[in-house]
């Protein structure tokens, strides 16, 4: 059973959660649960740090989609970082960068945040 | 049966009436008789007749068990009819016999079938007592013990008759020992009363009652039909050994309530604890029987602390369960699980869950009130529920104030939890293997499904050289390809890889394979048909799903190859021992709507020259991995196809599903791996 956690902190009004270990079908619902949480909570501005995600599957990138549409709705974003090669590519590949803002790290994407 | 029983009756019935209409007749003609020759032959049609009588009721009573209880009321019941009658035959029959005198013309006939009809319903009552007094007598008995009833049963017989003939002095002391020795064998036959410890404390209370009051009942009446009232003369008159007969049954019946009485008295005080035992011994045949059979795991869970608090005497019992790093109440008892997750903290404050090895108990420093009824919890016992050497859970039963757990209590529970932990652990294994199977067929299903989607074989096109290799993961991976014959020189392909495993992505596969045959039948643009196809999927797939696909056609008269890449993996290209990736832009199908998909979708054509080699793939080959869990790789396939100048497709296809193998061989394969590869050779 592959590990997965997540933590989220505040950095003023934007909520910025960091991914670690391995996203696939299994472990996804604890990022839904996060995503689920924010939204209740009002918090539409996200950012997803991936620093310590070693992998993700067709079922983690499938829980961005899941919630994007919702939040942009509210005027949020989700907007992810800090990619490690690899796992950019599995994003660009797919198109991710056309849909998603992708930050090196983890402040471009909070000053985008303030300057929107 | 029934019926049988029923034609036996109707026989016996059929005697009794007979024997009374004998009795009738008998009084019509002879009265009250002087003579002892008649006396004899009244007592002897009196005897049939309660001898019929009796037998009729007994096959009715076989048929239709009753509760000792009920038989108990319906002796009170009637009972106090009898007094009643006794009581109101003073007013009453006086006036009925009056004016049977005056009004009619033959007052005897009248008179017989009036004092034959109330000897009777005297008799008839008497039988029932004694019915019932005999099925007491045989009730909960295990040994042969008909004798002892039966010699009663003739001394009351020899006491009645000695009544009637022995009233000389010189032979009266017959009829006195006789009915001394009656009424010992009542008193010896009388302690045969164990049926009352099978009654709960409720039942023994109402026992009590009734058996109080039966016996004032009794000795009533037989202080009123001794006296000297119409009831004992109407008797005395028929015959003297009626009357005694119903006086022994009445006085046998006084005795046996009596004993009764006194007996459930000083059973009461070790009632309730006589039921807890009861109830210990049912609840775990109960609980036996049903770790043999199949339960639900949460259904089992409830149904153990059900019995945890019963067994235990307590006012409520909840479990714990271990999962992960949590602890949840898997089920409650007459306590709320806001409540029991108080407790259950203070609980493992003081012991630590995973070294409980027996069942332990103490006293609670805050007192926790269950909301809904005023419930204070002030004592806990804790016993460890072991799966497979392991505690996996806990049980816990509390008590409210003033109240403790006995050692009876606690070695009752901690045998119970054994027993709940093997009832448990053999749940959880049974629910994980049907769920192990339900994925097996799940997957089956998946696999059958992916194998019909999948070509079968190879198209022919003169020029162009196609192989292709499938191995699908034992988890169904979502990858499909398929060749469209657009014409004689056109051939049309795609590629696609669903997101997800298992059966929801094979029905995915299913549903793009229906679109792409259709749409590749009228559309000739790849990127028209990824639009459509981006169309359909968009509004067809929920929105966690997506698939990645490559569409493409070659033009064998335009020596071309027209394609476009809907988020797949990128196309290599093989051309004179160079080989390169080829990526034009275009976002994964399902993910966007149609105008910007249209505007991020790169049409790409490429010209083509003699042994140049097209491969495509899923990411199931550049995810491969090894032991140290690195990737195959883009760098590292490119470099395979780079050695591999001049193999034709199928040599191509070998060599790069063994350079696969080979790297990934320690690793079982978690995604399908796909491969086709086009070798133009014009």
């Amino acid at each position: 059973m592959a590990e997965f956690s997540t933590t989220i902190k505040e950095r003023g009004d934007i909520s910025i959660i960091n991914l670690k270990g391995f996203l696939d079908a299994h472990t996804a619902p604890t990022l839904e649960t996060n995503f689920t949480q924010l939204i209740n909570d009002n918090k539409y501005k996200i950012v997803v740090n991936f620093e310590d995600l070693a992998y993700i599957s067709s079922a983690g990138l499938g829980v961005f989609m899941a919630y994007i549409e919702s939040i942009r709705d509210n005027k949020g974003d989700i907007k992810l970082t800090n990619m490690s090669d690899k796992v950019f590519n599995i994003f660009d590949l797919l198109g991710f960068p056309l849909l998603y803002e992708i930050y090196k790290n983890e402040d471009e994407a909070v000053k985008k945040f303030s300057g929107s | 049966m029934i019926k049988l029983s029923r034609n036996i009756v109707t026989t016996q019935l059929q005697l009794f009436l007979f024997a009374a209409f004998l009795l009738f007749v008998f009084k019509i003609f002879f009265g009250s008789p002087e003579s002892i020759y008649l006396k004899v032959v009244l007592d002897i049609i009196i005897a049939a007749t309660v001898f019929f009588l009796l037998l009729a009721l007994i096959r009715f009573e076989n048929s239709r068990p009753i509760a000792p209880l009920s038989l108990v009321l319906n002796v009170g019941i009637l009972l106090a009819i009898m007094f009643f009658i006794i009581l109101f035959s003073d007013y009453l029959m006086p006036s009925i016999f009056d004016n049977i005198n005056l009004k009619l013309n033959n007052p005897g006939l009248v008179y017989n079938i009036v004092s034959v009809t109330y000897v009777l319903v005297m008799l008839a009552f008497v039988s029932f007592f004694l019915l019932t007094l005999r099925h007491f007598f045989f009730l909960n008995q295990g040994r042969d013990i008909k004798v002892y009833f039966n010699t009663m049963l003739v001394f009351f017989v020899l006491a009645s008759l000695s009544i009637n003939f022995f009233w000389e002095e010189s032979v009266s002391f017959l009829s006195t020992t006789f009915f001394v020795v009656s009424v010992l064998l009542m008193v010896f036959n009388s302690i045969r009363i164990s049926w009352i410890a099978f009654l709960s404390k409720k039942e023994k209370i109402y026992l009590l009652l009734l058996s109080f009051v039966i016996t004032t009942l009794f000795i009533v009446n037989i202080t009123n039909s001794s006296g000297d009232n119409i009831y004992s003369k109407i008797l005395g008159a028929f015959s003297p050994s009626v009357k005694q007969f119903n006086q022994i049954i009445m006085i046998y019946g006084s005795i046996y309530f009596m004993i009764l009485f006194f007996t459930t008295l000083f059973h009461l005080p070790t009632a309730e604890a006589y039921d807890r035992k009861a109830q210990e011994v049912t609840s775990l045949q109960y609980f036996s029987k049903l770790i043999t059979e199949v339960l639900d795991f949460n259904d089992l869970a409830e149904t153990v602390t059900d019995i945890a608090q019963k067994l235990s005497g307590s006012k409520a019992a909840w479990i714990i369960w271990k999962e992960g790093d949590k602890q949840n109440i898997l089920a409650a008892k007459n306590i709320g699980f806001v409540e029991s997750d108080k407790l259950t903290k203070q609980i493992f404050e003081r012991i630590n869950f995973e070294k409980l090895t027996s069942t332990k108990t103490f006293n609670l420093k805050d007192k926790i009130v269950d909301g809904s009824s005023e419930n204070l919890f002030s004592v806990v016992s804790v016993s460890p529920i072991k799966t497979r050497g392991e505690t996996q859970g806990t049980l816990v039963a509390a008590k409210g104030s003033g109240e403790i757990f006995t050692q009876d209590d606690l070695s009752a529970i901690e045998t119970f939890s054994d027993y709940a932990s093997v009832a448990l652990e053999n749940s959880r294994l049974l629910e994980e293997s049907i769920e192990k199977e339900r994925l097996e067929k799940e997957l089956d299903v998946a696999r059958e499904i992916q194998r019909k989607i999948l070509p079968t074989k190879l198209p022919q096109y003169p020029g162009l050289q196609i192989a292709s290799v499938f191995i699908p993961a034992f988890e169904v991976g979502g990858d499909y390809y398929d060749f469209f014959k657009i014409n004689e020189s056109k051939l049309g392909f795609v590629i696609a890889d669903v997101s997800g495993k298992g059966i929801s992505a094979a029905f995915i596969m299913a549903e793009v394979k229906g679109i792409f045959e259709s749409l590749s039948k009228t559309i000739e643009k790849p990127k028209e048909i990824l639009i459509k196809a981006n169309d359909i999927l968009k509004e067809a797939l929920d929105s966690k799903s997506f698939v990645s696909a490559a569409y493409g056609y070659f033009d064998l008269i335009q020596r071309k190859l027209v394609f476009a890449r809907a988020g797949h993996c990128p196309l290599f290209l093989l051309r004179d021992g160079d080989s390169k990736q080829i990526r034009p832009s275009g976002l994964g199908l399902g993910l966007s709507e149609k105008d910007y998909f249209e505007k991020t979708l790169e049409e790409y054509s490429i010209d083509l020259n003699k042994n140049d080699t097209i491969v495509l793939y899923t990411d199931g080959v550049t995810e491969a991995k090894n032991e140290l869990l690195e990737d195959f790789g883009d760098k590292h396939f490119l470099r395979v196809l780079q050695s591999s100048v001049n193999l034709n497709a199928e040599e191509l296809s070998n060599k790069i599903i063994k350079e696969i193998t080979v790297f990934s061989s320690s690793h079982e394969q978690y995604d399908d791996i796909t491969l086709v590869i086009f070798k133009w050779q014009q």
